[in-house]
């Protein structure tokens, strides 16, 4: 019946489909659910199974993605009757943001839905994480992606360098991201190409920075006019929306796309998600994923070339956990990130980006990118 | 109060008894006669007026009225008052009864008694006056006249002394005392009198108790019996079960003029065979007159007891409660949820002597223990042991039905947490010979046969109850999950309708009809299962009922 209604298309593409369509796709659900109770059955809808047991890494393509484990949620289920609930919520007031043709934040669709339960003491969301789960449940069951139900992320991230780009959703403002001053262009968090048009790029490669403060560093220093290079900071763990940034201008613009973080195992898992995908979106890494990515630094070597002895620090607990765990996961099993992590585990430092000022602050700008790029000095 | 020891002055008594005044006996044996503590001592004063009403009622076949008043008169200082509607007490017997100790009807009777072989009324009597110098005072109506008199008791003569004796022109029958204590202690605890008084009425249902509190708080333990039940029959005791001072006190009653016809009268199961035997185990001359027996001498009958293999005493004495009116006590008094009731058959312990138990389970209402807790009051588990109807209260710890009920699995039963439930285990014993730990006479030596009977008696209730409270923790759990679904469906029947224009009345109509279908299907597999369960646990307790019987077989 799922499969009846429920159009798992393989023509339309996921991303591609109008807002009519997708209002269409929830409202088949809700008719299904109809349907069913009408028929004294249990109504139910299917998604995805989430989380690390579904998540496969494709090899050939270099990205992760969700297996086909697919979960039944039903009503008549203790253990899935409010997530039911919630889900229906969410379906439809999604598609009166369709029909409205009105977007909101995730955690702006929390608090519209957030209430108390009549007649109990329970709410109908406890807290944000609950109705962001449903949210990545409801994409996969209408097979679609969160962006086309009109919902987005906080944004974080910014845009620096000589790139033009319009928003279609502001007078399509034109503007060149070399000429908003020294901040850049904040990322947004929808960057569809209904909504935000590249219009036009030059640029011979895309510098994904983890640090705001380093960002800055090369923004003062001048390296994006002086390389050719466009700069993407991510602030940390990077946001969707800069993602879909920095997948389209590799996939679409065909740029390399180069990826400089701390040199610990947050900031190549932060690497990683860039080139491969995340876990948790393991769904939509076919439009967020750049696996032609290649990582710049810091690595646990330049300690040694640049002589930053005196300037590592001590791993945490946490990273050491983490160095343990990436090392199992498929798509660090390369020689040298084995390599890397079994070092970080032998020596337990790290080494943050701005460490390279204890040579001189133009240092990183002058000598260790530039002589980086010239020699292909990456990690894959 | 007794025809049989009129004759019998305080010298005749017991030799032990005549070197020192009463007083110094009394003393002596305080602790063996219940009265060391002081909430303890309270209680013991209640019972032993509260049981001799109740005798004397039941001997003249009057269904008791009881008032029970506790008044404080100052710190640790109380006066009771007992009233009760039996026969009364003649001019002549009143100062006996009440003013004379160790003249008692039960030192020489052999039959299934609340005898707790206490220190009497007579007694209460002499703490009454050693701890505050007064008398006590006694209203007394035979159904002929009423008197109002103070009695005091001489300690060097042990003899009664009345005085301010008064004609009442008032029209009362039955025994009212009036009494005043010091050293004693008021309390509404599980050892005090309210509590004695409360088990008291449930293990006689045919007696209506009225109290009021130090406090003047008023209850009434209601009559759910209309009949007085059938005395005990009397019976000889069997030797096996005898103490020393035991026979020296029925030696002292005896009308025989040897050794030899004392023994052959007095006791059961007597014959010429053991005669014989005990005759050559003895190293004194069983011709003697039996009221000169010595304390020695009838050490080694005793001791020759023991070796002589006696036929086992006969079980046609035995007067348990009764299955049906345990039930309506406990229904009036603790007015549980749940009841279940068992009086199991006799059986025997130490290879002769018969007794019977009667279990029941109390589960919900009022039963379970009272405690505050943080979060305001808890129930616990509230285990109420009697023995021949009588209740005991103090020395949980070492008794057999305490014990018994510990060593039951209840989680097996679906009592989870028996300690924190709202459960009362009523369990009385009763025998002809009750197989106390101690002279205290509060706790009841855990022998074989006596714990593996207790335990099976609440095995076998044990499950009823559960049955119960788990049928009503699936009813508890059907309800919550019904709210559950119900509470999520307004949300769901309104982003359906949202999203596809159904009709919202007609889908939660059917949701609601979904939810209660599912849940009927749900229990009917529950009671599927638990119905395995039973079969399984049935077969269980036959088995275990079949090892018992080999057991008992092989002995």
């Amino acid at each position: 019946m799922a499969k009846k209604q429920v159009k798992k298309p393989k023509t339309i593409t996921k991303g591609k489909e109008t807002p009519k369509q997708v209002a269409k796709k929830l409202e088949n659900i809700g008719h299904q659910m109809v349907k069913e109770i009408g028929k004294g059955l249990d109504p139910h809808f299917k998604t995805q199974l989430r989380g690390r047991s579904n998540v496969e890494f494709d090899e050939k393509r270099g990205i992760l993605t969700l297996g086909d484990k697919e979960t039944t949620r039903t009503f008549l289920n203790i253990g899935h009757a409010k997530k039911f609930m919630q889900t229906t919520m969410i379906a439809a007031k999604t598609r009166d943001y369709l029909n409205h043709n009105k977007t909101a934040s995730i955690r702006e669709i929390y608090y519209e839905l957030k209430h108390t339960v009549p007649n109990s003491k329970e709410n109908t969301f406890d807290g944000q994480t609950e109705s962001d789960g449903v949210i990545v449940d409801l994409e996969h069951s209408v097979d679609t992606i969160r962006e086309k139900l009109n919902l987005h992320a906080n944004p974080k991230g910014t845009l620096y360098g000589d790139i033009t780009l319009k928003d279609k959703m502001h007078h399509n403002d034109k503007f060149n991201c070399a000429k908003l001053g020294r901040g850049g262009w904040s990322v947004m968090s929808r960057l569809e190409p209904e909504e935000i048009e590249i219009v036009k790029v030059n640029a011979k490669y895309v510098l994904v920075i983890e640090t705001e403060a380093m960002y800055e560093r090369l923004v003062e220093e001048q390296f994006a006019l002086k390389n050719k290079c466009i700069l993407v900071s991510t602030g940390g763990q990077a946001a969707r929306g800069t993602r879909r940034l920095v997948h389209r201008l590799h996939k679409d613009e065909k740029l390399p796309v180069l990826v400089f973080t701390d040199g610990d195992p947050y900031g190549w898992y932060i690497y990683s998600v860039i080139k491969q995908g995340s876990m948790a979106l393991a769904a939509h890494s076919d439009y967020l994923a750049c696996p032609d990515a290649k990582y710049i630094g810091m690595t646990l070597d330049d300690v040694e070339t640049y002589e930053l002895q005196n300037v590592t620090e001590k791993m945490k607990d946490g990273d050491i956990k983490r160095a343990k765990e990436m090392m199992e996961y498929p798509w660090f099993k390369n020689k040298e990130w084995q390599r890397q992590l079994k070092k970080a585990l032998k020596e337990k430092i790290r080494i943050e980006q701005q460490a390279l000022a204890n040579k001189s602050l133009e240092f990183v700008a002058k000598e260790y990118l530039p002589r980086k790029i010239k020699e292909e000095d990456f990690l894959p | 109060m007794d025809e049989a020891i009129k004759e019998i002055g305080a010298e005749q008594i017991s030799k032990e008894f005549k070197e020192h005044s009463v007083a110094e006996f009394f003393k002596k044996n305080k602790q063996m006669l219940g009265l060391y503590g002081k909430v303890r001592s309270l209680t013991t004063i209640v019972h032993e007026y509260v049981t001799n009403s109740l005798d004397a009622c039941e001997e003249t076949n009057i269904l008791p009225d009881i008032d029970v008043k506790i008044d404080e008169l100052g710190r640790e200082y109380y006066e009771v008052t007992v009233k009760d509607n039996g026969p009364g007490l003649t001019e002549e017997t009143v100062g006996k009864a009440l003013g004379k100790l160790l003249a008692g009807t039960k030192f020489h009777r052999m039959m299934q008694s609340r005898g707790q072989q206490g220190i009497g009324s007579s007694g209460c009597t002499m703490l009454s006056q050693m701890t505050t110098g007064k008398p006590i005072k006694v209203i007394t109506g035979t159904g002929k006249n009423v008197i109002s008199l103070e009695l005091t008791i001489d300690p060097k003569r042990n003899e009664p002394k009345i005085s301010n004796k008064k004609d009442i022109a008032k029209e009362f029958r039955g025994l009212a005392v009036q009494a005043k204590f010091k050293g004693v202690l008021y309390r509404d605890s599980e050892q005090g009198p309210l509590e004695y008084l409360r088990r008291t009425a449930i293990a006689n249902p045919h007696a209506q108790i009225n109290f009021r509190d130090p406090a003047g708080q008023k209850l009434k333990f209601k009559r759910t019996l209309n009949k007085v039940p059938e005395r005990p029959k009397e019976v000889k005791p069997h030797p096996k079960g005898v103490t020393v001072d035991e026979l020296i006190t029925l030696s002292k009653y005896s009308d025989s003029k040897k050794v030899i016809s004392f023994l052959k009268n007095d006791f059961d199961r007597m014959g010429q065979k053991s005669i014989e035997t005990i005759k050559k185990k003895v190293e004194f001359d069983m011709n003697k007159d039996p009221k000169q027996l010595t304390w020695d001498e009838a050490e080694q009958v005793v001791t020759a007891f023991k070796e002589v293999d006696f036929i086992s005493p006969s079980g046609d004495a035995l007067r348990p409660i009764g299955q049906a009116h345990v039930e309506n006590s406990l229904k009036s008094i603790v007015e549980p949820e749940f009841l279940t009731v068992l009086t199991r058959k006799p059986q025997v312990y130490s290879g002769g002597f018969p007794f019977q138990v009667e279990v029941a389970i109390s589960y919900g209402g009022k039963a379970g223990r009272t405690v505050s807790g943080p979060e305001g009051n808890e129930k616990r588990l509230e285990i109420m042991r009697f023995a021949n109807r009588a209740p005991l209260l103090f020395d949980a710890g070492n008794c057999a039905i305490t014990k018994a009920v510990h060593s039951i699995d209840w989680k097996r039963y679906d009592i989870k947490d028996i300690d924190r439930a709202p459960v009362t285990v009523l369990v009385n014993f009763v025998s002809v010979h009750i197989p106390y730990t101690s002279a205290g006479k509060q706790a009841i030596a855990d022998e074989d046969e006596v714990i593996e009977e207790i335990r099976l008696a609440l095995m076998q209730s044990g499950r009823k109850a559960g049955n119960y409270i788990a049928g009503k923790r699936r009813e508890k759990e059907k309800q919550l999950k019904r709210e559950l679904f119900y509470k999520y469906i307004p949300e769901v029947v309104a982003a359906l309708n949202s999203l596809t224009g159904a009709n919202k009345a007609d889908l939660k109509k059917k949701l609601e009809k979904m939810v209660l279908e599912k849940l009927r299907l749900e229990e009917a597999e529950d009671v599927e299962e638990l119905n395995g369960k039973e079969a399984k646990a049935e077969k269980g307790e036959e088995d275990g009922k079949k090892a018992g019987k080999k057991a008992e077989d092989n002995n």
